[in-house]
């Protein structure tokens, strides 16, 4: 009878670093530019902000980029919950966030009309009522999440309709018989 | 302050932002020029001005509530970069400055083209080169000039000013080439809607003139030989138009899936980057089915019974215009009722397209990577997603056949209602003696067949709801702009020498995000070439552009000295032979796999070319040898074995540039050797770029490009880089070596 081996021990895989407060402090230098020390490692300057799930988890997983001297965008290491993070340091985050994603929420869908294969939307967003064109084509509408839509507009601006079975019935209809998809 | 400017852009600056300038001791005279954003750094809308100088940038708000600069002044002298940094759904201006870059202004995507124009002018500045400012103020390439309206692409037609036809009357045009033939089906409808006339009006004589007042006994033989010779001409003339319908619509559905696929050949790489296959597929296979039977529809569908009822509708009056009015009750239900149809079901039409064209593409996935699925024990789940397709199909379809199903009824009812008021009032008439009871029994089988052309006529919106919605997906392709420009007056390049230069190229497949950036280089004719580099870092991108799948947006490629825009296509794809990682072969014999770039090769050369690949071995020991069967993307041969029929394919062709992309990567070891070789004969004595992660199959190479980042970053010949210690492509040779002894 043989004795059975033990299995040996996975190598750990480094994966993605994790930036965590204790180890991590997130300033503001000249100009407004973001900055981002940590321990035992350089001063990270020029720093930006990406979400790594915008849409499952738009508050958390947020990684952190500088770029070098070559030119070359690199990850300084991932946050995983902002909320543990100083006050200060959130609402820089935050900040930097917010300049990252120009993005519209579509509350209501007042009109949709087609003409010269454009789509000419009327809706209302955060910013108030407001008119847009899209190409129709079924790259100009992708899927946001399970239920939702992201329109680009002629220009590429990008039209958020987070969950299309919550808009009004008569808006809702609106907007399916056209973006079908 | 704008007046004596070189350029202003849009429009005149606001005063605000003239008196902040001026603050800052910027003038009129100072200014080169100035673009607007439509962002602050909040992401809040407002009108934000970059003003620029020979010695400074910088950003005011328009409504001056500030006093100050938003951002800036930014000396230019201390100004190392300028970039503009993409986002989501819009972009940065930044500058570098201490060697990190700093935000100078924020704007929408909306302003994106014309901040990349910025951009390039404000690189020209800090690199001390001379301005190209009519650049920024050259026509959008994104909306029409005149109207305003977004162009469908880059550059393309606007389809307001051009005055683009609707879908409809695109669709009778294509019927134009076979007038002839439709004026003859016309001729013989207008015969037989005369035809269809005749019997009630018989019907009347036989009622009232032999059968009630037996006047004309004699005539009832002489009435029923016509109404048999009616008939039978009758169905005569629906045979003719039938058939004529047939062949001119399956004449019209040929010719549009010839254009459809002649148009897909001619479209840009790019196109097919955003557009699934399964989709392109439907189009081609299924929406021009609904052409073939457009002239049926168009002809007997639509023209017949309109011509029905307005025959009919003329006899009605003629014979007694009080009932005929009596008739027409229903038509206005019957017009709300095809109304409220068009609009409640034409959308739903949509969504049974899209149901199909879904499970066409999870199909196709799921059957071509069946191994994949079958690796990763992902069975379940992929039954799971098919059957989330079969619902949604089912659904499209029970929601378009209900509402059909219960459509035709209430109308059907809506028409038995009319029949009845006929029966009531001229019932009366014939008991008053106001009306024969021939002229009753005629009426009432005139109405008979009104009331059908009128449920088929508006039944007809059913069909073209169907059609419409297809007809748009067929256009949406043949309008699809053809992105890459064709030369007015191409260059023959017949016989292609094979140096190849790039001159400052920046290029991305998004226009603003640029995967390769200011690249140069030169490749002299006949050598070997290697592009090394991680995975991203832009080296396919290269071949791209060298086979002209794509265009630079800036820079040039130049193929013998000569632009690859102005060469004639032709001749480049002729001389240009691609050798994938992943190799596409063909369903059909392994002769033919070969033979695809020359047709007519004989096959003796066919075998030269199989020898020379190794392939020739592999290919003696089939059953069928050359004539052996492939299946789908070459099943039946291995990976290394489907590589050198493609090597082989390339030989034949006698290429005089060879692009080799990974070409050895997906292959093990031992056909990789007898790939090896076979390329060492492909790679005389013509231009060789290889793409390729194996560095140690570059050591031959004349010289070697390190792509990193978008950018050549090294150069030189494999000995020449392996002096540079902190080199990428000695670092990447060093890994590799560790590599190969950890396998060891």
């Amino acid at each position: 009878m043989t004795t059975p081996q033990s299995t040996p021990a996975l190598a750990p895989a480094p994966g993605v670093r994790r930036l965590t407060p204790d180890k991590t402090t997130i300033f503001e230098g000249v100009l407004s530019v973001l900055h981002c020390a940590i321990q035992n490692d350089q001063l990270y300057r020029g720093v930006f902000a990406i979400r790594m799930f915008p849409v499952r988890h738009p508050t958390r997983f947020i990684s952190l980029h500088f770029t070098d001297l070559d030119d070359k965008d690199r990850e300084i290491g991932v946050i995983e919950d902002l909320s543990v993070f100083p006050p200060e340091q959130q609402a820089l985050v935050q900040r930097d966030l917010a300049a990252h994603y120009h993005e519209k929420i579509i509350r209501r869908v007042f009109e949709v009309k087609y003409e010269y294969g454009l789509l000419f939307f009327e809706v209302e967003t955060q910013d108030g009522r407001e008119k847009f064109e899209m190409q129709w084509r079924g790259d100009r509408a992708e899927e946001y999440g399970d239920a939702g839509r992201v329109l680009l507009d002629a220009l590429d601006n990008r039209y958020i309709i987070p969950d299309v079975e919550a808009l009004p019935p008569a808006d809702r209809q609106r907007f399916t018989n056209f973006i079908y998809w | 302050m704008p007046e004596g400017s070189s350029l202003v852009l849009i429009r005149q600056l606001p005063e605000p932002v003239v008196a902040a300038a001026s603050r800052l001791g910027i003038t009129g005279a100072d200014c080169l020029f100035c673009v607007r954003a439509d962002l602050d750094h909040t992401g809040k809308a407002r009108d934000v001005w970059l003003v620029v100088t020979q010695k400074v940038l910088v950003a005011f708000a328009a409504d001056g509530v500030e006093g100050t600069p938003l951002t800036g002044p930014f000396e230019i002298a201390a100004t190392e970069k300028v970039r503009t940094f993409q986002t989501v759904g819009g972009a940065i201006l930044q500058v570098m400055r201490d060697g990190f870059y700093s935000n100078v202004l924020r704007y929408s995507n909306s302003r994106r083209e014309i901040f990349g124009r910025a951009r390039q002018q404000l690189e020209r500045l800090v690199d001390g080169r001379p301005l190209q400012l009519e650049s920024l103020s050259a026509p959008s390439d994104l909306v029409c000039a005149t109207c305003a309206l977004p162009l469908p692409g880059r550059g393309a037609a606007c389809p307001r000013c051009s005055q683009h036809a609707g879908l409809m009357r695109r669709s009778l045009a294509l019927m134009k080439p076979y007038t002839g033939r439709i004026a003859m089906m016309v001729i013989m409808m207008v015969a037989g809607v005369s035809l269809d006339l005749l019997p009630p009006l018989l019907t009347k004589v036989l009622v009232d003139d032999v059968l009630k007042e037996r006047a004309h006994v004699n005539w009832l033989e002489w009435i029923l030989l016509i109404l048999v010779t009616t008939a039978t001409l009758r169905g005569l003339l629906n045979v003719l138009i039938g058939r004529t319908s047939v062949t001119v619509g399956t004449q019209i559905s040929k010719a549009l899936r010839e254009q459809l696929q002649a148009k897909l050949m001619r479209l840009s790489v790019d196109y097919y980057d955003r557009h699934a296959v399964g989709s392109l597929m439907s189009r081609v296979l299924y929406d021009t089915e609904y052409f073939q039977g457009f002239v049926h529809q168009v002809a007997q569908g639509f023209l017949v019974n309109v011509m029905l009822v307005l025959g009919i509708g003329s006899m009605l009056f003629f014979m007694n215009w009080q009932l005929a009015l009596l008739v027409l009750l229903p038509i206005p239900f019957v017009v709300t009722g095809t109304i409220f149809f068009w609009k409640r079901i034409y959308p739903r039409y949509y969504r049974l397209w899209d149901s199909q064209s879904k499970m066409a593409q999870l199909l196709s996935g799921f059957l071509s990577g069946i191994r994949l699925v079958k690796t990763f024990g992902q069975e379940e789940r992929e039954r799971e997603r098919f059957t989330q397709a079969a619902q949604y199909i089912r659904q499209a379809r029970v929601t378009v056949e209900t509402s059909t199903a219960t459509f035709n009824p209430i109308m059907a009812f809506v028409f038995s209602l009319g029949g009845l008021l006929i029966w009531e009032a001229g019932g009366h008439s014939v008991l008053e003696d106001r009306i024969s009871l021939g002229t009753l029994m005629a009426f009432l089988g005139y109405v008979g067949m009104f009331y059908g052309p009128i449920s088929a006529i508006s039944m007809f919106s059913n069909w073209v709801t169907g059609f419409l919605s297809s007809a748009q997906r067929v256009f949406e392709i043949l309008d699809a702009q053809v992105t890459l420009s064709v030369p007015k007056n191409p260059k023959p390049l017949p016989d292609l020498r094979g140096a190849i230069e790039f001159r400052n190229v920046t290029f991305g497949y998004d226009p603003y995000v640029p995967v390769l950036k200011n690249v140069s280089f030169k490749i002299e004719a006949g050598q070997f070439v290697g592009i090394v580099g991680k995975s991203g870092s832009g080296k396919t991108t290269v071949v791209n552009l060298v086979c002209r799948f794509y265009d630079p947006q800036e820079g040039e490629v130049f193929i013998d000295g000569v632009n690859v825009r102005d060469v004639d296509t032709h001749d480049l794809h002729r001389q240009v032979a691609l050798v994938l990682q992943e190799p596409f072969l063909f369903r059909g014999s392994i002769s033919e796999n070969i033979a695809y770039g020359r047709p007519g090769a004989a096959p003796v050369a066919i075998m030269d070319a199989a020898r020379n690949a190794n392939a020739h071995e592999f290919v003696c020991k089939r059953h069928a040898a050359y004539d052996t069967r492939l299946g789908e993307r070459g099943a039946g041969l291995s990976g290394g074995e489907r590589q050198r029929i493609s090597i082989a394919r390339a030989l034949l062709c006698e290429p005089k540039v060879l692009i080799l992309d990974e070409a050895t990567s997906s292959v093990d070891t031992e056909s990789e050797q007898e790939i090896q070789k076979a390329l060492a004969v492909l790679c005389k004595g013509r231009t060789t770029i290889a793409i390729a992660h194996r560095l140690s199959t570059l050591k031959s190479a004349d010289h070697i490009l390190v792509i990193d980042e978008g950018r050549v970053a090294e150069s030189g010949t494999h000995d020449a880089l392996m002096t540079k210690q902190d080199g990428i492509y000695h670092k990447l040779v060093m890994i590799q070596t560790q590599l190969t002894r950890l396998e060891m």
